[in-house]
């Protein structure tokens, strides 16, 4: 084939995003889940107690936006009920009406469309009002995601190739590369396997890992972007007002499980809380600030947060 | 008469040897010439090897792993050290002889399985109400607190047990034995009598716990900070506040705290900002001379905190009128120092302080006076009103994740042949420089 050909081809597939190459790589299996996310996926209700994992749906569907954002949006849109079940009922609901409109809104709390650059991010206005809300909003500070490149790789090739990477196979087996726009860092491994940190905000660690998935292309490697996935998200913000730790471990004791609320001052300063719904570990600090990590999609951030203000609140008037 | 296996009559040849009890001297008998093997043959029993792997033999349940013993005398030696009560010493060992079996723990150095024990002992003390620091059984081991700290964690996953969290108010008495400053020990004008030093050290740390000094912090330079303040105060007369921390610490033989110098200073500022509110004080309060009042301020502690939390707000007020701040700010710093008061109170037993102001929704204007809420407050956590000046991040521009991505903006991330080449030969004159040795 061709080498400009074929440098087209691999750069279509990436800058695409589109079905191109899921449709190659996914094809009998894309349509069917497409046709059943849409359908409601009769055969698959999900228990109350477990979370809707939809890594083996295609990263990017061509006709609608990623449906862990419509999760995004039932899980804040239903403070009280199981967020699995009611995301089984927003996706018939949606999907009943136009799946096209606006999704990425729905999913990422944004009032525009999914093609014009982003407002500054509001919070989802839950439907179901909540008593008090915080007005604060958790600032995300980091993003962690995978991507699998498809190929393997030659890590030595590739240090001594790229300007940006260093390699230390006595240290750790994997080239560690760094792009400045968006200031992140990649673990790229000799399997083909990608690890995407430090960005600040899934777009952010998408397109980051897109370029590096580019760099990797242009070395010569039939490098895809396959199974893009976010595997965990920090947030932190700050509440303004002192907290009394070791008071805030004993409340409540009735409702906590064990080990829901540790805190040691002797090992580690902050209080840590387990929250079980949604499953998110939030590290409260004297100062007011609070620490959320854990999430894989930001409405569970902002959750765990509108979760635990009150509780912070009502503690400090006791 | 009993057979023995295994053994040939010499002189006959035959395995039919008896054990012969007849005699007052044990004989071993060939049955059937009568030829007497004797005691040659008991010599050689089998006491000192086995021919059986120790694991097959009943040895190991009537006599469990060596170091499963240590481990438990271990146990008992920390408990009798520490004078523990019979049943913590009890619910100890049985910790530790579960733990001690696990995957865990089975397999892991010695010294680690001394910081079981002495986990083991932390954790039932815990549980049972006598309170001990991670610290002290640090000490007592000999063993780096973050060691004893990442034992500690595990073994309470492995036992699937809690602690309730340790109050420093409760650990204070117990720490405040370990000085050895009695009259027996040191001269007169240094002595302290537990029992005054330990009301005036509980005293100290609770007013630390309500300035905001201890929560979050290690209890034990605290303590160090509360008892060394404690000494001062009781004669605050030259030859003591001339005394450093490290002179105390050596007096008293015990192991100096490094954060124990900044506690002290913060306990001193906060008792400072008491102090000034003393009616009878002429001079102003200062940190060099505030241990002479330490006394009065204990003992009218929460007058002179209410009088302290007053001025300080209408110091506030003051500062609203004359500033051009919009009116909510009044409202919302009276009702922050209530908060203050609501919180110092609910940490103090009985404070018959009735919460001034409205709790009015005052959240939401807090985060208008960013970035320092704690220099507006008289008390808090020194981490706030000391606050680290972070690197302001340049907010980048929103992306939606789809964008094209240039080429040159790929290419600048990657090496052009020229550098390459030479890239690779200068590793190379590094490798064979460095006489082989590798990068």
């Amino acid at each position: 084939m061709d080498e400009l050909a074929l440098e087209r081809y691999f750069d279509d597939s990436i800058a695409n995003d589109s079905g191109f190459t899921l449709e190659e790589e996914h094809e009998p299996i894309s349509t069917v889940q497409q046709s059943s996310v849409l359908s409601g996926k009769p055969g698959a209700r999900v228990k109350p107690s477990e979370e809707l994992d939809f890594s083996f749906l295609p990263d990017e569907l061509s006709s609608q936006d990623e449906p862990s954002g419509r999760t995004a949006a039932a899980a804040a849109l239903d403070g009280s009920q199981d967020s699995g079940v009611s995301a089984e009922d927003n996706l018939q609901d949606s999907s009943a009406a136009e799946p096209q409109q606006d999704v990425s809104s729905l999913g990422l709390g944004r009032g525009t469309s999914p093609f014009c650059p982003m407002t500054p991010m509001t919070p989802m206005t839950p439907m179901t009002p909540v008593t008090e809300r915080s007005g604060i909003i958790p600032q995300l500070q980091n993003i962690v995601s995978t991507v699998t490149l498809g190929c393997p790789l030659d890590l030595k090739f590739i240090a001594l190739q790229a300007r940006n990477a260093e390699y230390n196979p006595k240290r750790f087996a994997a080239v560690i590369m760094r792009i400045r726009e968006p200031r992140t860092t990649a673990l790229i491994f000799s399997s083909g396997k990608m690890v995407c940190t430090g960005a600040k905000s899934e777009e952010q660690s998408r397109l980051a890992a897109r370029k590096y998935a580019r760099v990797v292309q242009k070395l010569g490697f039939p490098a895809r972007f396959l199974e893009f996935k976010i595997q965990n998200m920090v947030a932190s913000c700050d509440v303004c007002f002192p907290i009394r730790l070791e008071g805030l471990v004993l409340t409540h004791q009735q409702f906590s499980r064990r080990f829901s609320r540790s805190y040691e001052p002797e090992l580690f300063p902050g209080l840590i809380y387990r929250m079980v719904k949604p499953r998110i570990v939030l590290l409260i600090f004297v100062s007011g600030k609070v620490v959320l990590t854990g999430a894989k999609e930001r409405a569970e951030i902002y959750e765990a947060f509108e979760n635990i203000y009150p509780i912070l609140k009502g503690f400090r008037k006791q | 008469m009993t057979s023995l296996a295994g053994l040939s009559c010499p002189g006959c040849g035959s395995s039919n040897i008896v054990d012969d009890d007849l005699y007052s001297q044990a004989q071993l008998v060939c049955a059937d010439c009568g030829f007497v093997v004797s005691e040659g043959v008991l010599a050689d029993e089998p006491v000192r090897g086995l021919d059986i792997s120790y694991s097959r033999t009943t040895a190991v349940t009537k006599r469990p792993c060596v170091n499963l013993i240590r481990g438990l005398e271990r146990v008992k030696e920390i408990s009798r050290i520490l004078r523990l009560r019979g049943e913590v010493e009890d619910l100890a060992l049985t910790y530790f002889k579960q733990a001690y079996e696990h995957e865990s723990f089975i397999r892991v150095s010695l010294q680690r399985k001394e910081v079981l024990a002495g986990c083991c002992v932390l954790v039932s003390c815990r549980q049972l109400n006598w309170p001990i620091t991670v610290g002290t059984v640090g000490c007592l081991l000999n063993a780096d607190p973050t060691l004893v700290g990442g034992v500690y964690q595990e073994m309470l996953k492995v036992l699937n047990v809690e602690a309730p969290t340790v109050n420093i108010t409760d650990v204070i008495e117990a720490h405040c034995q370990e000085y050895k400053i009695s009259s027996s020990d040191v001269p007169e004008e240094f002595a302290e009598e537990s029992k005054d030093l330990t009301k005036r050290a509980v005293a100290l740390v609770e007013l630390a716990a309500d300035s905001w000094i201890v929560t979050g912090r290690r209890p034990l330079p605290i303590m160090m900070a509360a008892v060394y303040l404690a000494w001062q105060s009781l004669k605050p007369l030259k030859h003591r506040l001339s005394f450093s921390l490290d002179k105390f610490c050596q007096l008293a033989k015990v192991q100096k705290h490094k954060p124990a110098v900044t506690r002290i200073t913060e306990l001193k500022e906060a008792l400072c900002k008491l102090g000034k509110e003393i009616p009878w004080v002429g001079e102003s309060v200062t940190p060099g001379n505030v241990v002479q009042q330490v006394g009065d301020i204990l003992e009218h502690r929460y007058a002179l905190l209410r009088r302290a939390l007053r001025t300080h707000e209408d110091a506030m007020q003051a500062e609203c009128r004359s500033s051009s701040v919009n009116p909510p700010s009044e409202e919302m710093v009276s009702s922050q120092i209530s908060e203050r008061v609501a919180q110092t109170a609910s940490s103090v037993e009985q404070l018959p302080l009735s919460n001034e102001g409205g709790k009015q929704a005052v959240e939401e204007h807090s985060q208008e006076f960013e970035p320092n809420w704690g220099k507006r407050v008289l008390f808090a956590p020194p981490c706030v009103s000391h606050a680290k000046r972070r690197r302001v991040e340049q907010p980048t521009p929103d992306v939606t994740g789809d964008e094209e991505i240039s080429d040159s903006e790929i290419d600048s991330y990657i090496r052009s042949p020229r550098e390459v080449r030479e890239f690779s030969q200068t590793q190379k004159i590094l490798a064979s420089s460095s006489g082989g040795k590798s990068q």
